[in-house]
């Protein structure tokens, strides 16, 4: 005797993606089977664990996770350009060095200054970006390549 | 304009306007929040659909939380949430901190969970050569991390002394010639210790680590010593360690010694005699680590192995005891409590790499076997002793750090251990501080991704994090678990 569950999901109002989540995340209760139906629909085949003892409640709480995945897909969508931003923001973060009153320069040295800075920063990111999918965090650098030993050396002799 | 009446005017909720967070339903009704920065939040079911639906108003107390904790879009701090993502994750790129050298494979006791694939006490095949311990630590001192540490395994890492010894001299003298800070930790049953050996480790500042199941006869249970009585040497040398730590002497800094808990299926119901038995012997915390079903104890799962939910009670009343004695006065800590909590209240990283994204697998670990063979972690050099060696990314006689760190495994298992690539990780609350093993994965699930909503690893943590986050609800057990972390 199948003791099976099967649900109908619309797919207007969930996406493929909320149902394939949610179907998921019921893993280690249930074999889920997603079948394509006409209209727009899918069935949702659930089949317990043996064991799992799952069966009851199971529809229930697809129903429910469903609903959450719907929220956590719209919320994920909405920001991710936000949430790649700041997260590439925080791989490159640096503290901001306390700022200077005054940097004593000329307002024409100042710009000289910045013309060079941004010269520097230009080559530098064209230097970054040849390199960029190599190893940006450097993890196959040693401590010598990383850090220079000079130090080390020095004691030695 | 306050999302309240935002929400009036469209008439939908303005989900759009939610930052990024991730959510869980808790057990008493409550929903969990978490976000990439780590800050966590813990909202009634009634504000929960609030929130979630954009009618939270501004001037509310709760607005004010949220917003503070990076939980509002438009009140988000860019610059202090990308530093807090920034020191939850200051392990990127640091490079391998622990380095696991496997002295021998032979051992003197035959304990029922033993994974590590050790042999008899009899025999020096599997021991490591001084040569190739010496080759180890000039492999470790290549890592671009600030702070390494040399950890002696095995086996009983005690039988191979000679070499121990050695290594440890000369990883002392490497890491003053090149100035770097080198942490030496031994990992032992303590049964062939003596008052020689115990005073080159106090002298030589090397950390001691044990393992202490609980009173003698659990202890004696789990941990099977035909050659003696394994609970008496165990307290006896952690007696004489915590007496030298008392002591301090100006030439060097003593530690304390630390021991380990593997909860088997008979510590289940004896979670004060346990505590009890680690208060007793003066130490400050007590690891609670779960058995996993692989190496020896996978074997005799039915007779030492117990359910998620097992584990979970067990934690629980566990934690629940320990607070109460720290209410008492009394202290002691629960070190798995202690690093979750470093990550949850201080948003820092405390260095545990079996809970990070990406797991430590040589970017931050590697376990060297007595032949000079590299493996991810010592989990995996286990899997290679059971003759798979999927996780072997080298030898230390042969291959150059960057091979080792470009190894298949390597890349393999930084990979697998994505939480952002995890279907479940990736929308559970608790990712920003959890941590998936493909290890565990590869040996339960017969892949290094694995599949979390089936995988007993999960169930554990997420069981750990339920009772870690139940308690910081309560306002008594809040303080003393926070207390814990305060710097």
């Amino acid at each position: 005797m199948s003791k099976n569950i099967a649900i109908r999901v619309s797919l207007k109002k969930y996406s493929l993606e909320s149902v394939r989540y949610a179907a998921h995340s019921l893993g280690g209760l249930a074999y889920a089977l997603i079948k394509p139906l006409p209209g727009g629909r899918v069935l949702v085949d659930l089949s317990p664990r043996p064991g799992s003892g799952a069966a009851a409640g199971l529809a229930e709480r697809f129903r429910r996770e469903l609903e959450d995945e719907k929220l956590r897909e719209r919320v994920s969508s909405a920001n991710r350009e936000l949430r790649e931003f700041l997260l590439l923001k925080a791989l490159n973060y640096r503290p901001k060095p306390p700022e200077k009153d005054d940097s004593g320069l000329t307002p024409q040295q100042e710009k000289e200054l910045n013309d060079l800075i941004a010269q520097i920063e230009g080559e530098i990111k064209a230097e970054t970006a040849k390199g960029a999918s190599a190893d940006p965090l450097g993890i196959t650098s040693t401590w010598e390549e990383k850090y220079d030993s000079k130090n080390g050396r020095k004691k030695n002799r | 304009m306050t999302q309240r009446t935002a929400a009036k005017k469209t008439g939908k909720p303005r989900v759009a306007g939610l930052p990024y967070f991730t959510f869980r339903r808790m057990a008493d009704g409550s929903v969990l929040l978490s976000n990439d920065a780590g800050f966590s939040a813990a909202l009634s079911k009634a504000d929960f659909a609030r929130f979630s639906s954009g009618r939270l108003g501004a001037g509310e107390a709760l607005y004010g939380e949220l917003a503070a904790k990076g939980f509002v879009r438009e009140m988000t701090d860019f610059e202090s949430y990308a530093a807090a993502c920034s020191k939850k994750n200051a392990f990127l790129g640091a490079g391998p901190g622990l380095h696991i050298l496997v002295m021998t494979l032979r051992c003197n006791h035959k304990c029922l969970y033993c994974q590590s694939g050790a042999l008899g006490a009899a025999g020096a095949r599997t021991d490591m050569s001084a040569a190739t311990a010496r080759k180890c630590v000039d492999f470790a001192l290549k890592s671009t991390n600030p702070g390494i540490t040399i950890e002696f395994q095995g086996g009983e890492p005690l039988l191979n002394w000679k070499t121990l010894k050695d290594t440890a001299l000369y990883a002392r003298r490497r890491g003053g010639e090149l100035n770097r800070e080198v942490r030496l930790a031994l990992v032992s049953n303590f049964s062939l210790m003596s008052e020689e050996k115990a005073r080159f480790l106090v002298e030589n500042e090397v950390s001691v680590c044990t393992s202490l199941d609980g009173p003698a006869d659990l202890h004696n249970k789990n941990r099977i010593f035909t050659g003696g009585n394994s609970h008496a040497d165990t307290v006896k040398w952690l007696g004489y360690f915590a007496a030298r730590a008392a002591k301090q002497v100006p030439e060097y800094k003593t530690f304390n010694p630390s021991a380990l808990l593997t909860v088997s299926k008979y510590s289940l119901g004896r979670e004060k005699e346990i505590v009890d038995e680690y208060v007793r012997r003066g130490l400050a915390d007590i690891f609670v680590r779960p058995l996993a079903p692989i190496g020896y104890a996978r074997n005799l799962w039915p007779r030492i192995g117990y359910s998620a939910e097992e584990f979970a009670r067990f934690y629980r009343n566990t934690l629940d005891y320990i607070l109460e004695l720290n209410a008492a006065g009394k202290k002691i800590k629960e070190r798995h409590a202690v690093i979750m909590l470093e990550k949850i209240v201080n948003g820092g990283d405390p260095g545990y790499l079996d809970m990070r994204c990406p797991c430590g697998a040589a970017v931050g670990q590697v376990a060297y076997n007595y032949n000079g063979d590299l493996y991810t972690c010592d989990e995996g050099r286990m899997v290679g002793w059971e003759g798979d060696d999927l996780f072997r990314i080298g030898n230390v006689l042969k291959d150059s750090y960057r091979k080792v760190m470009l190894a298949p495994a390597s890349r393999a298992c930084a990979a697998a251990s994505n939480l952002e690539a995890q279907p479940q990780c990736s929308r559970c609350v608790y990712k920003p501080y959890c941590g998936v093993c493909p290890v565990y994965n590869y040996e339960t699930q017969g892949s290094l991704w694995g599949d979390m909503p089936a995988s007993g690893r999960c169930a554990l943590s997420l069981g750990m994090f339920d009772a870690l986050f139940g308690l910081l609800k309560k306002p008594a057990s809040a303080g003393i678990l926070k207390g814990w972390v305060q710097k």
